[in-house]
């Protein structure tokens, strides 16, 4: 049994410093793996994300993250990124990473995602350019999820984490009106046709934590507002 | 509402997304009578603090009513099992 520890839009900033870090210290007490499911900063500022990288350094598992939405909103992305994984967490985005943790072999596919909606009130690739670019940004995040989980290999477990939803039901809570800015059932269709063991997303403050895609896997929404702690755990293959 | 309550509404919710020191996405706005309504969490207390702050300077002359929170960091809750 592997116990993996979860949370998304933690959005650090300069006022943040030691917000989580009681909570992250002790995250070997009760898991094996930390995932972050992106916003892991509030404007995605290089300095903001040196706050989160001196807390996640004290982290004693391997954490491996994605960015969210707020982590581009400085233009700065790459800078975000590359203070993380200073920190010696894996920030993912298309590529795969496995991690190894009593005695199994943890695989994790990771994508930031976009929106579009879900099926039957989606947004089409029809139109303006701008619509186009939309859906096409949203499209490209689905290929490089597929091509990320079927690069997995054989892993004792799978798990999908994105930042925007892939399904409907754990964003339950949230104006219907903003679905499609929240996700996509793009970022499903990779998971349901290439198998995963969990999905984790976040995004969707006001959503619900629990819900399942229509092939059958669990979702988790760990957006922090959503599990109102530092982090939810799940164990999986018992 | 009436329609100077609607677009200030708007108005203030978008201000509270693009003001660099706040980026705050997630909060909700009603204006009921000229009296600004704000719900919703954030992070730390220094950001509910400056919700406040921005309203109060760029919107005043109003009442704020400020029901925001703060999101709590307490470790994990027991473990789902899942499968």
């Amino acid at each position: 049994m592997i116990r993996i520890a979860a949370v998304g839009d933690i959005h650090y900033g300069d006022d943040s410093a030691g917000r989580l870090l009681p909570a992250l210290r002790a995250v070997h007490e009760h898991a094996e793996l930390l995932l972050i499911a992106g916003d892991l900063t509030r404007r995605g500022t290089a300095a903001e994300a040196e706050v989160l990288a001196a807390e996640l350094s004290q982290v004693q598992v391997p954490v491996v993250a994605v960015l969210g939405n707020h982590d581009y909103e400085a233009g700065e992305p790459e800078r975000v990124r590359a203070a993380i994984e200073k920190a010696g967490a894996v920030v993912l985005e298309g590529e795969p990473a496995t991690v190894r943790a009593d005695g199994a072999t943890v695989g994790v596919a990771g994508v930031k995602g976009f929106g579009g909606g879900f099926a039957g009130a989606s947004g089409s690739s029809f139109g303006e350019p701008e619509m186009k670019l939309f859906m096409a940004t949203t499209e490209l995040a689905a290929a490089a999820l597929a091509d990320s989980l079927e690069s997995l290999g054989s892993t004792d477990l799978r798990i999908a984490l994105m930042h925007y939803a892939p399904i409907p039901e754990t964003l339950q809570g949230e104006r219907l009106e903003i679905y499609p800015f929240l996700g996509s059932y793009l970022l499903c269709e990779p998971v349901d046709r290439l198998g995963a063991d969990l999905v984790l997303h976040g995004h969707a403050h006001r959503g619900r934590e629990k819900g399942v895609t229509p092939g059958g896997t669990a979702v988790r929404n760990v957006a922090e507002p959503v599990l109102r702690h530092a982090y939810a755990v799940y164990e999986l293959g018992g | 509402m009436d329609a100077q309550d609607h677009y200030l509404a708007a108005e203030i919710q978008e201000a509270l997304a693009r003001d660099p020191r706040l980026a705050e996405l997630h909060l909700d706005v009603a204006v009921v009578g000229g009296a600004v309504h704000i719900t919703g969490e954030v992070a730390t207390v220094e950001r509910r603090d400056a919700v406040l702050d921005l309203v109060r300077s760029r919107f005043g002359g109003r009442d704020v009513h400020c029901h925001v929170s703060v999101t709590p960091t307490e470790g994990p809750q027991e473990p789902e099992a899942i499968g």
